[in-house]
């Protein structure tokens, strides 16, 4: 479902490459550091996502694109124009609120044709512009109708069709799904997606909701107390995460405590205390021997049977001690003679209970030579 | 079966009595305003001739023609004074002395009105004596109703604009309107239902005031409440039971044609969700 941005933009230039330049920016408030250095590079015509918990300055960093925040240093540049000092609406760039703004006191027509009256358009130009948003967004027989009149998703498609109407070089989406349930949710990703790819705008997107940013995003900036924590696309954050934070953040991991016991150039192992065979890793890192290290493991890479695996290695056994059973799959929490617990999914490809594994059972847990991460402790 | 019925008339004379509690004076009120002997306590049969009597009163027009123009006026000014206050405070980033700003502004709610009126009074004396011209008349009583009134307002006002989305604002300022025209634009209209109240706060608050008209007035002008004051000074007159009716039924009206229309635009804001919902 999410972007592709080699689909889209098949060539790019440098300027393309730096399309949105965010250069050593920082915002304070009184003291207090929202945004702390950040610099960021965005491509013409992807979906970039900030994600991070409350407070980890991801919204002061959106406010400060849109104009509504000052940076307190550092330079904002768009197409290689400065945004610094220009206010909100000189700005190319429009934003779709959380909370949708749309205005009470004007219907759907009126909100959407808001901004391009801003801007003197002619009245026949303003009709048609109108009329081809809200066909984007299908919404056009509720064109007469006030926001209050409207259910919370088509209240949504408004504020899109309003936000882009100018068409703006960048686009700005607040927490997209935030005031939505759930089952509307997924299906307005790939409906909001589907538009913004469609009419190649460039996009920039705040979210906590990590599932929603792996969906809807080319590439996350994880950002953690103002800064960025890791930059890259959905997978190689998931897979290949350069910190216990970001590994933590997004998905479910099992962190094992250890130090690297042998360090060769195309094999390391890590001996821990928490398991009673080594981790072998079938590549070179750049650590050294006794170094202490995370090593990272997502459920879903761990394979669990019931005889003991013949490598020597990547293996540990254990009794489960919980079972949270998700229908396609059930999250063993198997309990190691160390005390440690892990965590390991199990497909359930069969259909009766009798036939899977249950609660107190003895399992191997074992896992391939490019299973996990290694993260520096 | 039987203790609720007891509760239930027990609940239904409370409420009688709250009523007649509330209500009764006012009920005399009228009823006396029909009868058509001179003494206010003896019933002699019904009457219109103290309504005649209160149309053909010049002096008693006069004070309420003095009272609405006064009441327009200054609540006009101190709803548009009230506005630019209140987006000082709640829309302009924190600025020194805004909690002091905060305090003055409201100052007038909580100090007695004959504090007010008096200092207003000693202001006008000495700004008259600086210029040679008289000052009391109906432009002091007007500026003394804006000062007082304003307060109110202010608050309302204030507490209006403080729980306004602010992103509405932020949404038309993105859209490329500037800060003055996303006021007139976007705020005013979302506000009006504030505005229009706290207009009629202003307007009723003017009109009934007696304690600072009486302070700052001089001779050239009487408002309605000071002429009913003096009137019934002198005892009681049927006449001004006759005014009392009158503003009782105009008021009434008032309340009643409000609560119908704010009625109907629920019951259709809630139609409106439903449909919504439905087609969602």
């Amino acid at each position: 479902m999410a972007a592709n941005p080699e689909a889209v933009r098949p060539e790019r230039s440098a300027a393309d490459e730096r399309y949105v330049f965010i250069d050593d920016v920082t915002k304070e408030f009184d003291g207090f550091v929202a945004v702390d250095d950040v610099s960021l590079s965005i491509r013409k015509g992807e979906i970039f996502a900030l994600l991070g918990g409350s407070g980890c300055g991801k919204s002061t960093l959106l406010r400060c694109l849109a104009g509504f925040e000052k940076p307190t240093t550092g330079r904002i540049l768009l197409d290689g124009q400065p945004m610094n000092d220009l206010p909100p609406y000189e700005r190319p760039i429009n934003m779709m609120f959380q909370s949708y703004a749309l205005f009470p006191h004007m219907t759907v027509e009126q909100n959407v044709a808001f901004g391009l009256k801003q801007d003197g358009m002619p009245k026949p130009d303003i009709k048609r512009r109108v009329e081809e948003m809200l066909n984007l967004v299908q919404m056009v027989k509720f064109a007469g109708r006030k926001p209050h009149q409207l259910s919370g998703g088509q209240q949504q498609r408004v504020a899109l069709a309003r936000s882009l109407a100018k068409s703006p070089k960048l686009l700005l989406l607040d927490e997209p799904m935030g005031a939505l349930d759930k089952k509307l949710r997924s299906q307005m990703q790939l409906e909001l997606v589907n538009i913004v790819e469609k009419l190649g705008v460039t996009c920039v997107m705040v979210t906590h909701d990590q599932e929603e940013a792996m969906t809807m995003a080319t590439r996350i900036a994880l950002m953690d107390s103002g800064r960025i924590r890791q930059v890259g696309t959905p997978d190689e954050i998931y897979e290949q995460p350069t910190s216990r934070f970001a590994a933590e953040f997004i998905g479910s991991v099992n962190i094992i405590e250890g130090v690297i016991k042998d360090d060769e150039k195309d094999f390391v192992t890590i001996q821990s205390a928490a398991l009673a065979h080594l981790i072998h890793i079938g590549h070179g890192i750049s650590g050294f021997e006794g170094q202490r290290v995370n090593f990272a493991l997502r459920p879903e890479k761990i394979t669990v049977t019931k005889d003991e695996p013949a490598d020597a290695h990547n293996k540990a056994q254990g009794v489960i001690e919980d079972i949270a059973y998700f229908g396609s799959h059930s999250v063993f929490h198997v309990r190691l003679p160390s005390g440690t617990r892990l965590m390991a999914h199990f497909a359930n490809r069969k259909r009766w209970a009798s036939e899977n594994f249950t609660w107190t059972d003895k399992v191997w847990l074992s896992w391939g030579d490019n299973a996990g991460v290694v993260l520096p402790a | 079966m039987s203790s609720l019925h007891r509760t239930g008339l027990f609940g239904k004379g409370m409420l009688g009595f709250g009523y007649a509690f509330l209500y009764l004076p006012i009920l005399i009120l009228i009823i006396f305003s029909f009868n058509s002997s001179r003494i206010s306590t003896v019933w002699s049969g019904f009457s219109f001739k103290w309504y005649i009597a209160l149309f053909k009163d010049d002096a008693m027009l006069n004070a309420a023609w003095v009272s609405l123009k006064v009441a327009f006026a200054s609540a006009t000014v101190s709803v548009i004074l009230a506005t630019l206050a209140a987006m000082v405070l709640t829309r302009f980033r924190p600025f020194r002395g805004r909690t002091l700003f905060g305090a003055l502004i409201t100052a007038p709610l909580v100090m007695p009105e004959v504090v007010t009126a008096l200092s207003l009074l000693l202001m006008f004396t000495t700004v008259s004596g600086f210029f040679g011209t008289s000052s009391k008349g109906m432009l002091s009583i007007f500026l003394a109703h804006v000062t007082f009134t304003m307060a109110f307002v202010t608050v309302v006002l204030s507490s209006r604009l403080a729980e306004l989305d602010k992103s509405l604002e932020e949404a038309a300022m993105d859209l490329g309107a500037n800060r003055v025209k996303v006021f007139f634009v976007i705020t005013l209209p979302i506000i009006m239902p504030a505005l229009v109240s706290g207009w009629l706060l202003a307007f009723t608050l003017s009109l009934d005031d007696v304690v600072i008209a009486s302070f700052v007035s001089g001779p050239s002008a009487t408002t309605l409440p000071m002429k009913i004051f003096s009137t019934v000074r002198l005892g009681p007159n049927p006449k001004i039971n006759a005014l009392a009716s009158l503003l009782v039924m105009l008021v009434a009206q008032a309340a009643v044609i409000g609560w119908y229309i704010m009625q109907r635009q629920e019951k259709r804001r809630l139609r409106d969700i439903q449909l919504a919902l439905k087609e969602g």
